[in-house]
Order: structure tokens, then C-alpha cells, then sequence
């Protein structure tokens, strides 16, 4: 497992301190890699605004099918007790509400279970970009053509110029520090996001079907090898990552979800759907405005 | 004297863009005020870990969230009172038309007459039906500008002590019905200064 706990680090303490490092690289070898260590950086840096963006979207759109989920379930368990006025009259009105309320649910829960899919996408796609972030010289020495890479070809080579600094101070391990305190804010947030899910789609769930539902149960097909790609899957114990915050702990021994939930309960759950409270998004655009001032170029 | 309802006349129009960017800055207000109650209206309901269900088991998430409602509740609210400063800001310009206006009438050099004043030539609007159009508008703005006010220090203090929703509810919609700007009285105001238009 990669660690989730790597200590956030500001900008200023990042600002590397071996500038006057010599690399162990040539130096006509050096500067090779450094224009194709840019070029990297830069396109791997502006992969994450959009990927960041989707998420928003698709987040966005996943809050209101819970809604909407909450909404249909609770007219549907308010329909026995509910003044129909005049409708009243009408034969099996209350039945066939429910039914039209129960047929909605299982639509809603479907399009639910498709934005968390597509979010993990996101976040697969966002640990991808922080793993590709270093440069691999290819080809041997007297070859006449140098070639680069994301992928190391052998053990010797780090990928990091020798840890100058690529484009003004930061060096590749700079870039991929701030990179992975980025992509964990989304993690962190997938985790949680992951466990309101389960507790949404359980809700209006006979008795018999809530207690088979825990936190090991997979949400949909390849849900676990999605999620083992984004690092949150715990191979020792076969069950994903449970959901915590950044300094927090979590206690998964206690959780039962609740197919009749009470709507104040209801509400702090969609509340915090939106919150994001793992996302810090001052310092997200804050990495971005550091990022982009450094390549001189606006990623945000 | 006709030169001088031109002159108003230009400052009515001015006033119409004004009262146009007001109504800006009014739907600008009310999307706000309205994320700032649903906040509200939630507060209650953060405070209480009994209502945390599932996420109790996720350490430290009650205290996050509410800090975070309340990040987010202090933002809408600078950016309502920097709403309210643009208002002021329409207030402040009809009060120097309206000043304005009483320059031009006082500050021409012959000093118009009450009976000039009063002069109604064809469906011009008189000199004084102009003078008093200002004031009015003038002042129904800068009353609705203190209720706004108001309203927005009032959902600042629920935010601290508990209080029920209908209160929020009724807050709202003093907000969306703007008592004070009276909407057929300036219609027909306009409508008298602007007569041989219609």
C-alpha cells in the first residue's frame, strides 16, 4: 500500500534546496532531459484541471440523484399517512403512488452507483498522472537518439534528472509531492463518497437485503481492481480502504446501514456529499497557481 | 424651461439603468441569501452527533463538516455585504441626481417662479412633478436599501441561536417582495415624465 499519510508540505518549504546539486547526467545528456522532462511535467500537470473539473461535475449531478433518491423515498414512506384531499377517492392511489415512488428508487440508485463508477475513473485517471510525473532516459549512450519515457528501463536510472530543478525550483520530487497531496484530497474524498453510497442505494432495502450489505460488498463488476488502482484497496485484508480524514481514524467495526433512516440523518448525509470535507479547495488552486507559475503556464 | 425637463428627462433615464442593475444585484441577493439559510437551516441539525448515522464512523467528520458549513456560510455572507455595498453605492446615485436636480432648478439663471414650476406645457411633465419624482425614488430605494440591510444582519444572528425555519422562510420572502419599492407608483411616475413618449 502506498502510504495515504505523506504530511502535506507548503510551497515555500518545497522550494528545493540543491540547487547547486551536480547531477550525475552529462550535461548536453542533462539538458536533453530537461526539455523532455518539461514537456512531460506540463502535460501531465494539465491532465488534473480537467480530471478535477469532471469530478465537480460528476459529484454535482450524483448529489442530485441522492436527492432525488431521498426525496422519492421518503414521500413513499410518508404515502400511508399523507391527506390526498379529493385524489382520495381514487381507487389504490396510495399503491400506485408508492409503486410509481419504488420503480423511481430503483432508477435512482442506478444512476447513483453510475456517478461513483465514473468517479473512481476520475480519481484512476488522477493517481495514473501522479505516477508518470518523472522522465526515464531510453537508448544507450552511443546511440545518436535519445529517447524519453514515463517508465524506468532499468533500476539505475531515477527518472529525476538527478533532483535539479526542472523548470525554476522545483525538482521532480517537488512536483510529485504536490502532485500526491492533490490527488490524495480525492481519494480521501472517493473513500467517504464511497461509503454514503452504500448507505443511499440501502435505503427502502427490506431488512434481509441491508444486513447482507457491508462495507466489503462490491458496488459494481471490477469495482475492487478499480479501486486497488487508485490505491485503495487493501490486499492483505481483501476489503477497500476504510473512509477516514486526513488526521482522522475510522471504525468500521461499528457500522450498520440503516434502510429508514430519519430525514435530519438524511440531510447530514447529502450535506456532507457536498461538503467534500477532504477537498481543501484553496489549497487545490493554490497548488495549481504554484504549479502554473513555475511552467509558466495557467493549469488551474 | 424646456431645456430644463430635457435635462431631468436624461436624468430619469439614468435613474432606469440604475434601477435596471438594482434588479441585478436583487436576484444577485437572493440566490445568496438563500445558499446562506439552507446553511442556517442545517446548523441545527450538523450540531447534533445523534444525527450522523453511518458517518459516526468516520473519526472527527461531525467537527469538519460544521467547520466547513460554517467556512462556507461566512463566505456567502462577506459576499452579501459586498452585494449590499453595490446597492448602496445605486442609493448614493440617486440621492446626487435628486440633489442634482435641485442645483438645476435653484442654480438657473432665472430662478424659476412657483407658478413656473407648477407650468404644465402639453404632456411635459412639470418642472415639480420632475423635482419631487427624484426625491421619491430617492427615497424608496434608500428604504428598501435599510430593510436589506436588516434582513442580512438578522439571518447573521439566527446562525447563533437556534431558530425555526419558517423564520428563515419569512425573512426570504421579505427579501423577494422589496415592500418599500412600489412598483405601479413608479411606473406611473415614469409614465407622467415620459407622457409624450407614450
Amino acid at each position: 500500500m502506498e502510504t495515504l499519510n505523506s504530511e502535506p508540505t507548503s510551497p515555500l518549504r518545497i522550494i528545493d534546496s540543491k540547487l547547486q546539486i551536480s547531477s550525475p547526467l552529462p550535461s548536453s545528456m542533462l539538458r536533453l532531459w530537461r526539455q523532455a522532462a518539461q514537456r512531460n511535467l506540463r502535460n501531465q500537470w494539465s491532465q488534473l484541471a480537467p480530471l478535477k473539473d469532471k469530478w465537480s461535475s460528476i459529484s454535482s449531478s450524483a448529489r442530485s440523484y441522492a436527492t432525488a433518491l431521498v426525496n422519492s423515498h421518503l414521500f413513499q414512506r410518508y404515502m400511508p399517512n399523507m391527506k390526498l384531499g379529493v385524489l382520495s377517492d381514487m381507487p389504490d392511489i396510495r399503491k400506485r403512488a408508492c409503486f410509481k415512488l419504488f420503480k423511481q428508487q430503483e432508477l435512482q440508485r442506478s444512476q447513483l452507483l453510475q456517478s461513483y463508477k465514473d468517479m473512481v475513473g476520475v480519481v484512476s485517471k488522477m493517481v495514473n498522472v501522479s505516477r508518470s510525473m518523472k522522465c526515464y532516459s531510453r537508448g544507450s549512450n552511443n546511440s545518436p537518439l535519445l529517447q524519453f519515457s514515463n517508465y524506468p528501463k532499468d533500476q539505475s536510472n531515477s527518472g529525476d534528472g538527478g533532483g535539479i530543478p526542472v523548470f525554476a525550483f522545483l525538482s521532480i520530487s517537488s512536483h510529485e509531492q504536490l502532485v500526491e497531496e492533490l490527488v490524495q484530497m480525492f481519494r480521501f474524498e472517493l473513500c467517504l463518497k464511497r461509503l454514503l453510497v452504500l448507505q443511499f442505494i440501502s435505503i427502502g432495502y427490506d431488512a434481509s437485503q441491508v444486513n447482507k450489505l457491508h462495507w466489503s460488498a462490491q458496488l459494481y463488476a471490477d469495482e475492487f481492481k478499480d479501486l486497488s488502482d487508485c490505491n485503495l484497496f487493501c490486499e492483505v485484508t481483501c476489503v477497500p480502504v476504510p473512509p477516514r480524514l486526513r488526521d482522522g481514524k475510522s471504525d468500521m467495526g461499528a457500522l450498520r446501514f440503516d434502510n429508514q433512516p430519519n430525514p435530519e440523518v438524511l440531510q447530514v448525509y447529502l450535506t456532507s456529499w457536498l461538503a467534500e470535507v477532504n477537498i481543501n479547495t484553496l489549497r487545490v488552486n493554490e497548488i495549481f497557481a504554484v504549479v502554473g507559475e513555475e511552467m509558466h503556464v495557467s493549469i488551474g | 424651461m424646456e431645456m430644463m425637463v430635457k435635462k431631468f428627462q436624461s436624468k430619469f433615464n439614468k435613474v432606469r439603468e440604475e434601477m435596471n442593475q438594482w434588479d441585478e444585484l436583487q436576484s444577485r441577493l437572493i440566490s445568496q441569501f438563500r445558499n446562506a439559510s439552507h446553511i442556517v437551516d442545517r446548523l441545527q441539525v450538523l450540531q447534533k452527533s445523534s444525527n450522523y448515522g453511518i458517518l459516526n464512523c468516520v473519526g472527527a467528520v461531525s467537527d469538519v463538516l460544521l467547520q466547513k458549513q460554517i467556512d462556507s456560510l461566512n463566505t456567502i455572507s462577506f459576499s452579501m455585504r459586498k452585494t449590499l455595498e453595490e446597492f448602496h453605492c445605486i442609493v448614493l446615485s440617486l440621492e446626487k441626481m435628486h440633489r442634482d436636480g435641485r442645483q438645476l432648478v435653484k442654480g438657473s439663471s432665472s430662478r424659476p417662479t412657483m407658478k413656473q414650476l407648477q407650468q404644465r406645457v402639453g404632456v411635459k411633465p412639470t418642472l415639480i412633478d420632475c423635482l419631487d419624482g427624484l426625491s421619491f425614488l430617492h427615497e424608496i430605494y434608500y428604504s428598501e436599501y435599510l430593510l436589506k440591510t436588516s434582513i442580512v444582519s438578522a439571518l447573521s444572528s439566527m446562525a447563533l441561536i437556534p431558530s425555526n425555519a419558517s423564520d428563515l422562510g419569512a425573512l426570504q420572502q421579505l427579501l423577494v417582495d422589496q415592500p418599500n419599492i412600489l412598483t405601479e407608483e413608479v411606473q406611473s411616475l415614469f409614465d407622467t415624465i415620459f407622457a409624450e413618449d407614450l
